[in-house]
């Protein structure tokens, strides 16, 4: 069969408009597709944290304190619930609204999520990171900055939204003393190293989101992270135990901060590619320099 | 007392005969081994006076490094995939389960004296080397170097950097860090990726499954022993065929295609080429001692349940790693089988074909040019517009897919989206070798017409007059760009006294 026969030209012709009433099709279904999942609705409630030894409840019955030798979380005290509320309002009502149930996220790019019984840690967390309230509320990441609120507001917002519905996990405080840093760089590498790198310098994910570096973290807000799981990071709470988290935060707040690191300066921890850039330009271009001054020597 | 002194000397002169101690020696040893001749011939091996002659120098010489240090770290590590416990002066490392290989890495870096610094300079002369090999290849191609006569030595050049890149990535390899771990783990899907024979062929190379026990010692003498010998035979042969066939030059006063224009091995070149070893053996310490170089300590051991984001190879083999990431995800799944050529394109095809025109760029030349001359007189770049716009285009080409081997540190260094930057790397690896070919022959082009391109420059001299006026005096051009006329050296049939008076610059001309 000839390529211009009349019915080849037909087919191609056919295929291409097929292709053109199908790609959009295809756009729209997996558009649709996408727009019924919603993050927020997985049970990102009330997640406690396993093999608690110590457990100290209120009055009231609610658990103010859980933990064990590894790491004790504590819940903020209730006296700061006015100073909360008064803060909230003021930093945070305007998207997440004024009973902080959320409000829906039309049109934007970013939800304002429903913060009710999220937990202490995860709002001391954004807030104490200096990652709320946001630059941009609109930006798919609000990243880490110098924080507006000291650690008491926060902590004080963190009391106030928890007055609404008493939610886990509450603020931790990690012993480092009784962690193991071996044990925590195989666990980093294990669970970590492949978003934020081995060096835990952060990187670029895909669409336009970051994972951060995890270089002047103080220790509490690495077991904040890890147990609440902030905006793209997986919670971890039932794989890894309080111990583990320990001495993951022991290897974060040590090695990743102040690396056992000879040889000589480290390139800004870009692997090879720095590496490959000063072995050209500065190893090859210095001799080829060398070359030329030899060379043309008579 | 200076008086003495020169007394002394003429005393010990003539106890020494008319050839002095060295050539009493060498005397001997000619009676022996009848070492004169080839000797005298190699002394008398003429080398232009280019400074782009030495580039490849510097690979010869950074090879010279990765032999000795290698020969050192052979000493200490242990290619075995054996599990031990590390119980050593890296603390977070301690009591981790490793396997032997990356066990006595950390120690060449921690315990042994010197030890690390001797792995960084095998690293960094390693990257040194593959660089000036791609350096020096540009060179050859953009002169017309590789045209006849000298075709072979160029397909060996190509085997030289190909076998660099392969053991480059094997010595890489060695130390099953978690970072190398992952490009063996590539490596293996890759060769997976072969249709029909992949997967024999992946199990025929690694021992059977990856990650396995056979890998490490099967890598360790690929890369101590068997690659290297062929590198070291082809070195030879390359080395051996420069001085066969002799030196290319570029043209000038003097130079013809009958004759080469330069100085003599001895004593001229091989001042500055001893001096050059020593320059490249001691930068080569430098950055070692002040840039560090794959930090295996912090990776920690390979598991494959383990992975680091933001990993790239070694820089010579980004472009391969850049090919995959920008590669589109098209695979083929029927009657059973895949074949992912999201795979098998970037990571075997396209090399193939880069490397392939590479080896076969002298007969393509040949043919589209139908020149079967034998050519000794170099050509300036800008005379070929052509040849030197395809280079361009194709080092663009190689460029860009080497940059899109870090999309991810562009994405984070500049704050942009990943996904943007992906496609942003697909279009300019097709657009950037398409602009840089017509930019480069329009360059060419106007160069030709330039007066004194391409003549080396010599520098002014800038007076003050009384007056306060400044003037810029030219010196005078160099001897070889001057209307000189130069008289061959006759080559001697006989070994002969040298003459009392040195060579004028120690140029001579002999006859090819």
């Amino acid at each position: 069969m000839k390529l211009t026969s009349p019915l080849v030209r037909r087919a191609a012709l056919w295929s291409v408009a097929g292709f053109f009433v199908l790609a959009p099709g295809a756009i729209f279904v997996g558009a649709a597709h996408g727009a019924n999942y919603n993050p927020t609705e997985t049970s990102r409630r009330n997640s406690g944290t396993p093999n608690s030894s110590i457990v100290v409840k209120n009055k009231a019955g609610t658990v103010i304190e859980y933990g064990n030798k590894y790491i004790t979380y504590t819940a903020p005290p209730a006296k700061l619930d006015n100073l909360g509320e008064a803060l909230y309002m003021e930093n945070c009502a305007s998207c997440h609204g004024n009973q902080a149930d959320g409000v829906p996220a039309n049109g934007t790019t970013g939800a304002y999520p429903d913060l009710v019984g999220l937990g202490p840690a995860t709002i001391d967390f954004w807030v104490d990171s200096g990652r709320m309230p946001a630059t941009d509320p609109r930006a798919i990441e609000a990243p880490r900055r110098l924080p507006r609120l000291t650690p008491n507001q926060a902590l004080a917002i963190a009391a106030w939204v928890n007055s609404l519905a008493p939610s886990l996990p509450l603020i931790p405080s990690p012993n480092l003393a009784n962690a193991n840093v071996s044990d925590g760089a195989a666990l980093f590498a294990l669970n970590c190293a492949s978003c934020h790198t081995i060096e835990g310098d952060g990187d670029a994910l895909a669409s336009s989101t970051f994972s951060p570096s995890l270089r002047h973290i103080p220790a509490f807000q690495v077991v904040e992270a890890i147990r609440t799981g902030p905006a793209n990071m997986p919670r971890f709470t039932g794989n890894l135990s309080d111990q583990q988290v320990d001495d993951v935060t022991q290897y974060v707040t040590t090695e990743i901060e102040h690396p056992n690191n000879p040889g000589g300066f480290g390139l800004g921890g870009l692997g090879p590619v720095a590496e490959g850039f000063v072995g050209l330009l500065l190893g090859v271009g210095v001799l080829v320099l060398v070359c030329y001054w030899i060379g043309e020597r008579q | 007392m200076s008086d003495v002194t020169a007394t002394n000397q003429r005393a010990k002169r003539k106890a020494a005969g008319p050839y002095g101690k060295v050539g009493k020696a060498l005397n001997e040893l000619d009676d022996r081994l009848g070492v004169a001749k080839g000797g005298r011939t190699f002394m008398d091996k003429i080398f232009p006076d280019h400074w782009s002659f030495m580039l490849g120098e510097i690979a010869l010489y950074s090879f010279l490094i990765l032999l000795i240090t290698g020969v050192f770290l052979t000493f200490y590590f242990i290619p075995s995939s054996a599990i031990v416990t590390y119980h050593g002066s890296y603390l977070p490392l301690d009591g981790q389960q490793v396997t032997q290989a990356f066990s006595s890495t950390v120690n060449i870096s921690f315990a042994v004296r010197g030890g690390l610094l001797m792995r960084q300079m095998h690293h960094w002369a390693c990257d040194i080397f593959v660089g000036a090999l791609v350096v020096h290849m540009a060179r050859v191609f953009f002169t017309g170097a590789f045209r006849k006569p000298r075709e072979l030595n160029w397909t060996i050049g190509v085997t030289l950097l190909t076998l660099a890149i392969v053991n480059g990535f094997l010595g890489y390899s060695l130390p099953d860090d978690l970072v190398s771990g992952t490009g063996i783990r590539i490596a293996y899907s890759i060769l997976l990726s072969i249709p029909f024979v992949g997967t024999y062929l992946a199990f025929f190379i690694f021992g059977g499954n990856f990650p396995g026990a056979s890998t490490i010692p099967r890598f360790y003498i690929l890369h101590c022993l068997i690659v290297p010998l062929i590198i070291i035979g082809l070195v030879g042969a390359h080395l051996f065929l420069l001085v066969r066939q002799k030196h290319t030059q570029f043209p000038g006063e003097g130079r013809t295609e009958k004759n080469v224009v330069g100085s003599p091995m001895f004593p001229v070149f091989m001042a500055k080429t001893t001096g050059f070893l020593f320059i490249v053996a001691g930068f080569t310490a430098l950055l070692s001692a002040f840039a560090q170089i794959n930090p295996i300590w912090q990776f920690g051991p390979y598991d494959a349940s383990r992975i680091s984001y933001a990993v790239q190879p070694d820089w010579y083999m980004g472009f391969l790693d850049g090919a995959l990431r920008i590669w589109p995800s098209w695979s083929f799944h029927s009657f059973g089988h895949t074949i992912p050529f999201e795979v098998l394109v970037p990571a075997l095809i396209l090399p193939g074909i880069i490397f392939g025109l590479a080896y076969a760029w002298p007969m393509l030349e040949r043919i589209y040019t139908k020149d079967n001359e034998i050519h000794h007189l170099l050509d300036r770049p800008s005379q070929r517009p052509k040849r030197t716009a395809v280079g361009v285009a194709a080092l663009a080409f190689v460029t860009m897919l080497f940059i899109a081997s870090s999309t991810d540190v562009i994405a984070n260094f500049f704050h942009i989206s990943l996904n943007s930057v992906l496609w942003a790397m697909r279009i300019l690896t097709i657009l950037v070798p398409l602009i840089a070919y017509p930019i480069a022959y329009k360059i060419c082009k106007e160069m030709q017409g330039v007066h004194g391109a391409g003549k080396r420059k010599t520098h002014n001299i800038v007076s003050r007059t009384a007056e306060g006026e400044y003037l810029a005096t030219p010196t005078p051009a160099y001897r070889d760009d001057l209307g000189h006329d130069l008289e061959a050296t006759p080559v001697p049939t006989y070994i002969e006294v040298e003459p009392d008076e040195p060579d004028e610059g120690g140029v001579r001309i002999v006859d090819r």
